[in-house]
């Protein structure tokens, strides 16, 4: 009861370092934490992590398989309270990896995946999970983006084709809200939830990004400063997205576009079915930016990861995660009608026709930008980013992203 | 309050200071222990609830703890001089103290009336009493979510219902930009806090003896005189319970803001309590040096209501 109490008023008073150490199990359990990427009890990920628990049992007599599935907003919170109270997880399949590299948390991907399963991942995945040349971060699965557009609310402005430009963006913006077409004409989520998602997928359109050449940060940069001045006078003062975009989240934005709400934003695979689910005729568009279409658009992996501490033999992990790899791939894949990061599952999907809608996804995907996600100070400059990031619209852009970018450069100090 | 309480088992059998024949001869080990027995258990659960924690606390303010949470030694006092740095500090201080001030004043005085309202006798007052209670039953995060819910800017009936008043013309995003949201979130606020505060006056308005209203009115006392010189202060000691309460819940209260705006944009709409949590996204050190802050805060701001009332009291 006195333990019960004290965990209270951890809690209470928001403390984090009251965990005490529990068993991490025997040897033959292996420990997984997922993510859940289902939205209804129906296509929870416990459901796919369950089957495959059961098939790997069965496979490998004498292990056991202990999965947790969180969801996205309390996934980074529960493991990083895990690996504080040193009961961290086998493995762990979320958004970042390099972060778990700068404490020395994780093995090597050739120690704990065979050379056949490690050849069946697609290069740019595998190399985008490197921290100096080293793979840590094993993809589990990607996204590209694109530019979704309601047909219907298109004809009823008068807009005849797909906006290339911003200035063609903020023009089709305009007709719509004229013609009063949408309730919003753009959708911009800078709310927490992704921020750092649009904001890329923004600068990228003026030759910006988070990083220079040599991977430093650049959150600051001339043209990136340029860009958040743009929405700002361009979409934002003349109502032309949401009247708050700093505190509106990507969810919000998608149900809006699935109920028909909203005329055009940027959006991942797993809008499609959304939009399909509210009976909205969209179509897909390569994402504008200042001058043209993105050449590259942005490209994004959650990864997986094994460590070292977890308790289980290493041997185990290696087996689990070669029979997940090679046999169970595809029926993730199918569930959410994401995209692949297996060479056999990409070939599968691209050939079996079941997944027209993905083309365009596909289309882009080989030459996606990414964040830099092997830089081990990323994973805190990105959640500085979904904090602030946001008011860059609302604000001084200059001052906003400066502030970043100085919590960035300590962030990078920090950690090398 | 019955007068004819029975005698209490310690009077009685034993005459007027039947104390000093005491079994002083027989004082055992235990004996000499004095009370200690009876309250260590009481001491105990203190050091591990209260004081236990408050020293984990101090401690992991001055660690260096890296976001996947592995501790990487000491820090110093690098986190808390972080904090001072942070650019929106002084705003979320600012905005903890008018928070704090607004929905503890607006409860007093809300609570104040109410109170003198249930006093009174009137038909169904046994049911009003217990719709009071309804804010205080309802979880306080369920209640915010409602409020959230009702102030939607498309769904929302708070929404429509200012819309067909024609007190709006276009709905709005209540929540979305802190102008609007402090205000809605602060109303929620003293609804949550209204129910406990006028039972705890309630309760103190009840214990004024009726023969001293006698007194007053033969006296010749006005309404407001017979409030301002006998209900006020004879309210006091119930007041004071329930201002110092207040300010220790209004001043912590996280539920409230965290569901309705998650203290954003940014921290604009962040008390320093919403500060810390959300600190603890990038840093744990800096989150738990903000939180010795607020500890101090809540406990100098104690310390000088105590102080205040007191002195007042000497007067």
């Amino acid at each position: 009861m006195v333990a019960t109490g004290a965990a209270t008023l951890c809690m209470a008073l928001g403390l984090t370092a009251c965990g005490g150490d529990s068993d991490s199990g025997d040897s033959k359990t292996i420990k997984l934490v997922a993510a859940d990427y289902g939205d209804k009890a129906s296509n929870a990920s416990k459901v796919y992590w369950n089957q495959v628990k059961k098939e790997f049992e069965k496979a490998h007599k004498g292990y056991k398989v202990d999965v947790q599935v969180i969801n996205w907003n309390e996934i980074d919170k529960s493991v990083k309270n895990m690996i504080q109270a040193g009961d961290e997880p086998d493995l762990l399949q979320t958004g970042g990896y390099a972060d778990k590299v700068a404490d020395d948390l994780l093995y090597k991907a050739d120690e704990v995946m065979s050379a056949k399963t490690r050849e069946n991942l697609i290069p740019t995945f595998a190399e985008a999970g490197e921290v100096d040349g080293t793979q840590y971060g094993i993809p589990w699965v990607s996204s590209s983006r694109v530019m979704f557009y309601n047909k219907d609310v298109f004809k009823k402005a008068g807009v005849k084709s797909p906006p290339k430009t911003w200035d063609e963006l903020a023009a089709a913006a305009k007709k719509i809200k004229d013609k009063k077409a949408a309730e919003t004409p753009y959708a911009l989520p800078l709310g927490p939830e992704e921020t750092q998602g649009e904001t890329m997928m923004w600068e990228l359109g003026n030759g910006g990004g988070y990083t220079d050449a040599d991977g430093k940060y650049t959150l600051d940069s001339a043209q990136n400063v340029e860009t958040f001045e743009w929405l700002k006078t361009n979409l934002v003062k003349p109502g032309l997205t949401y009247a708050n975009p700093a505190s509106t989240d990507r969810k919000t934005a998608f149900a809006d576009f699935a109920g028909g709400k909203v005329g055009m934003l940027n959006g991942h695979p797993s809008l499609i079915q959304m939009a399909k689910g509210g009976d909205v005729d969209y179509g897909v568009a390569p994402i504008p930016g200042k001058e043209g279409p993105l050449e590259s658009t942005l490209g994004v992996a959650d990864w997986m990861m094994a460590f070292k501490d977890g308790g289980a033999e290493k041997e185990g992990v290696k087996k689990f995660l070669d029979f997940t790899y090679s046999k169970k791939m595809l029926a993730f894949d199918e569930m959410y009608n994401l995209m692949p990061v297996t060479q056999d599952a990409l070939k599968t999907m691209q050939s079996n026709g079941e997944h027209k809608d993905l083309e365009p996804f596909f289309e882009v995907l080989p030459k996606a930008k990414f964040y830099p996600l092997g830089d081990t100070s990323w994973d805190l400059v990105s959640a500085e980013i979904k904090k602030t990031g946001g008011k860059a619209v609302v604000d001084d852009p200059k001052q906003v992203l400066g502030d970043l970018q100085k919590k960035a450069e300590s962030a990078a100090a920090d950690t090398k | 309050m019955s007068l004819k309480a029975p005698p209490s088992p310690a009077s009685s059998g034993r005459g007027r200071g039947g104390r000093a024949a005491g079994p002083v001869s027989r004082r055992s080990g235990i004996a000499r222990l004095g009370p200690l027995p009876w309250i260590a258990p009481v001491i105990l659960l203190i050091l591990a609830v209260v004081v236990w924690p408050v020293i984990e606390l101090i401690r992991t303010s001055f660690l260096n703890i890296s976001i996947a949470g592995k501790v990487r030694g000491s820090a110093g006092t690098d986190k808390f001089e972080k904090l001072f740095e942070e650019s929106d500090f002084g705003a979320v201080l600012t905005w903890t103290v008018i928070w704090t001030v607004v929905v503890v004043t607006a409860t007093m005085l809300l609570s104040l009336a109410l109170a003198q309202l249930f006093n009174q006798k009137f038909p169904g007052r046994r049911i009003t009493r217990w719709a009071l209670i309804a804010p205080w039953a309802a979880s306080v995060l369920m209640t915010a979510i409602g409020f959230k819910w009702m102030l939607n800017q498309t769904a929302g009936v708070l929404n429509t219902l200012m819309l067909d008043l024609g007190l709006i013309d276009s709905s709005k995003d209540w929540l979305g930009k802190p102008e609007t949201a402090w205000p809605w979130m602060m109303a929620v606020a003293v609804f949550v806090s209204l129910p406990f505060t006028t039972y705890t006056l309630l309760a103190g308005l009840q214990t004024i003896p009726q023969d001293v209203y006698e007194a007053s009115r033969i006296d010749g006392a006005g309404p407001w005189q017979t409030y301002r010189h006998i209900t006020l202060p004879m309210l006091r000691p119930a007041f004071l319970v329930g201002v110092v309460i207040n300010l220790i819940n209004v001043f912590n209260s996280f539920p409230i803001i965290w569901a309705m705006t998650q203290g954003g944009p940014g921290y604009d709409t962040s008390t320093s309590m919403v500060f810390m949590y959300k600190l603890k996204e990038t840093d744990i050190g800096e989150s738990a040096a903000m939180s010795v802050v607020n500890f101090l805060m809540v406990v100098v701001l104690v310390l000088i209501f105590l102080k205040v009332s007191r002195w007042n009291e000497e007067d």
